[in-house]
């Protein structure tokens, strides 16, 4: 899904020039649940502006969803993050002044989508994070993790091939910011690649695989053997609505310990991911993979996780 | 992101803080309601005086004794044979006739006045578009016989006579009796274009009674068309039969309406500058807040580059909520203009012209000032940097 081959990146400050990246590698595969972790100024932040396509590499190139990014133009890389990208951001980044689904829709604008069914991506993407009785709210109405669910709904209508999230619990209090991670994990469940960047490591151990930078370079990598469950009561409208997809990831990569064994599991979701994903876009109301696996089983799926 | 959805967002974003939206447009405002309510109330007023010009006739003139030559005055300018000679050799003079004032004593049955004695041909009645109230007007024959019969403007017979009393009685020019035949109608000028109220008697009596001397000549030419050729004619006729190069000046009235254009014209000129200058300043009105709202929403900017804006989409949503800013301010100002027109209009008692086209032009300038001014704070949104915007709080 991200394939990025010895990425730079230097700012250059008047006669200054700061590395902010050197020769960074990696590699993210479909359906994968990744952290990004290091101090400040390890360049955690730079990477993830070149991976959300809002910045340019100096040097390297960037591959995402079988695309190089790395020599693509203003209008190019805008149609990229608003096609391919999904942004969570650690201030949420919502339009104050527009109502929950408003904001939901607002990449389908730029994607050209038609107002009747923006709404009606709109208003299910809201449903998925468990706020479809409150899509009429400002964000100045909800809470906190309401209002990163709503971001989260906003970063995932337009099916993008990676959701970005940078410091997504940061200005969250535990309990939300636990919701928040629950829902990140149900919609890898589901087929989605994720990236975090994150400080902290409670949060980085919800993922199943952390990359350490320092000084602008990529330190460590490596596989959580036992990622954290988060807690999903909060979330009641989550269950129901990511919980068929969720079965087969469950099932695929129980108690999964080593590198290997979680990367498989990466690729089986990403196998059952696309195949959801069209079924959302056709509009089809069962989708298959609900079909195919028994509902009802989240809880047996989660225990097996534990 | 289509016209449509952009206009919304910039609905939106105009709503957010209707005060200062109203205050930025305020300038907008008051130049397209000046603009309206001048135009309208000077259309008007154009259309009243020239309503009243055609109603005095479009096709009449006068020849008079040229006051910037410096020849003496002898009295001999004009005589009756110039007026039929001048009315037989030009084919598109239809009526001419000698004009003489004199101001002298004038008494009824119930007063008397000192007021103006106008000696005057039959023909005088064409050219003047008189109407008759009461009676008729003299004849060539009560000329050529140099009868004493007297024709009294309305005002003055009422004053002289009472109501109705004037026809068939004597009214007494000078210590000499005349016979008022006719009462002119009093016409309905909105204006109030009216000369002094006179006492008209045929030119033949009028010179027994006053003298020779003839003031100037009145006509009318066959069309508007033609009246400056006739007149011009009339005048080198004069100048021949005189010897007296110079000495004549002839004045009609397409020239005294061309002068009345050329008035309006030069004060929808100096009214357009103003307007101009007044929509000019609003239009600076809304450039500086939108550069304002445009910093104020460096984030929002941010946020939306990141949600897949394209730079131009950012161009295009601000340089719209600029030109529909305007849209709305020139809305506000043309109703207020058209209201402020009507009122005006009432109190002056014209009719209020507020023509399509004004509102039209309106329209299309508040729009235009829009995006003049709208485009140096939509390009600078556009140029923002995705990152840094959405740094900034």
């Amino acid at each position: 899904m991200i394939r990025v081959t010895n990425l730079c990146k230097v700012y250059r400050t008047g006669a200054h020039q700061v590395t902010a990246l050197a020769d960074v590698n990696i590699n993210v595969g479909p359906g994968e649940f990744v952290a990004i972790m290091g101090p400040s100024g390890s360049g955690k932040s730079t990477l993830l502006n070149l991976l959300g396509c809002l910045d340019i590499p100096t040097a390297g190139s960037y591959h995402l969803d079988g695309m190089e990014i790395s020599g693509a133009g203003n209008a190019a890389l805008a149609k990229i993050r608003n096609q391919k990208i999904g942004f969570v951001f650690q201030t949420f980044n919502l339009l104050p002044r527009i109502s929950a689904v408003r904001n939901v829709e607002l990449p389908m604008i730029y994607a050209g989508v038609a107002p009747r069914e923006r709404a009606r991506r709109a208003e299910e993407a809201l449903a998925r994070v468990g706020l479809a009785e409150r899509m009429h709210h400002k964000p100045s109405e909800l809470s906190g993790g309401q209002v990163q669910r709503v971001a989260i709904a906003r970063a995932l209508v337009n099916n993008p091939a990676i959701i970005l999230a940078d410091e997504p619990t940061g200005n969250l209090d535990t309990r939300s910011g636990e919701e928040i991670m629950a829902i990140f994990q149900e919609l890898n469940r589901s087929g989605a690649t994720i990236v975090i960047v994150t400080h902290e490591r409670d949060i980085a151990l919800h993922t199943s695989r952390i990359l350490q930078f320092r000084d602008g370079r990529l330190l460590d990598d490596e596989p959580v053997a036992d990622p954290l469950r988060a807690l999903v009561n909060e979330a009641p409208g989550l269950a129901e609505q990511a919980g068929p997809a969720s079965n087969s990831a469950a099932e695929a990569g129980p108690a999964g310990s080593s590198v290997e064994q979680s990367r498989l599991a990466g690729s089986i979701t990403a196998e059952a991911g696309p195949a959801g994903s069209r079924a959302e876009q056709a509009g089809s109301s069962g989708n298959s993979a609900a079909e195919a696996e028994p509902a009802g089983d989240n809880a047996a799926g989660r225990g097996v996780a534990r | 992101m289509n016209l449509l959805e952009s206009i919304r967002v910039a609905l939106e974003g105009i709503m957010v803080s209707k005060l200062r939206s109203f205050l930025t447009t305020l300038g907008i405002v008051i130049g397209i309601a000046a603009v309206i309510a001048v135009v309208a109330i000077g259309q008007g007023g154009r259309a009243v005086l020239m309503s009243e010009l055609e109603k005095i006739g479009t096709n009449i003139f006068a020849i008079y004794i040229n006051w910037r030559s410096d020849k003496p005055v002898t009295g001999r300018e004009f005589n009756l044979n110039d007026v039929a000679v001048i009315k037989d050799s030009i084919p598109d003079i239809t009526h001419l006739s000698p004009s003489s004032q004199t101001m002298g004593d004038v008494r009824g049955t119930k007063d008397k006045k000192y007021s103006q004695i106008t000696g005057v041909s039959s023909d005088y009645s064409y050219i003047r578009k008189i109407n008759m109230k009461e009676g008729r007007f003299f004849t060539d024959e009560d000329d050529a016989g140099k009868r004493r019969v007297a024709v009294l403007d309305e005002d003055l017979a009422v004053q002289m006579f009472g109501r109705s009393q004037a026809l068939g009685n004597k009214i007494t020019l000078e210590n000499t009796p005349f016979l008022v035949v006719g009462i002119i109608a009093k016409g309905d000028s909105a204006l109030g274009f009216s000369e002094n109220p006179s006492v008209y008697i045929p030119i033949q009596a009028w010179q027994v009674m006053f003298g020779e001397h003839i003031g100037m000549i009145e006509g009318s030419a066959s069309a508007r068309e033609k009246v400056d050729e006739a007149m011009g004619q009339a005048v080198k006729l004069l100048e021949r039969r005189h010897h007296d190069p110079g000495k004549y000046a002839g004045q009609s009235m397409e020239q005294e309406m061309q002068t009345a254009n050329r008035i309006t014209g030069v004060m929808t000129i100096v009214i357009g500058t103003i307007a101009g200058i007044s929509l000019f300043v609003g239009g600076i009105g809304v450039m500086n807040i939108m550069l304002v709202s445009v910093t104020e929403r460096t984030r929002e900017i941010g946020i939306r580059m990141a949600l897949g804006a394209r730079r131009r989409d950012i161009l295009v949503q601000f340089l719209i909520e600029a030109v529909v800013l305007c849209l709305l301010g020139g809305l506000i100002g043309t109703a207020l203009g058209i209201g402020g027109a009507y009122l005006i209009a009432r109190i002056a008692k014209w009719p209020p012209l507020v023509s399509w086209w004004t509102a039209l032009l309106a329209f299309v300038f508040s729009a235009a000032i829009g995006v003049v001014f709208g485009i140096l704070p939509a390009n600078k949104a556009a140029r923002l940097n995705p990152i840094e915007a959405l740094r900034r709080e």
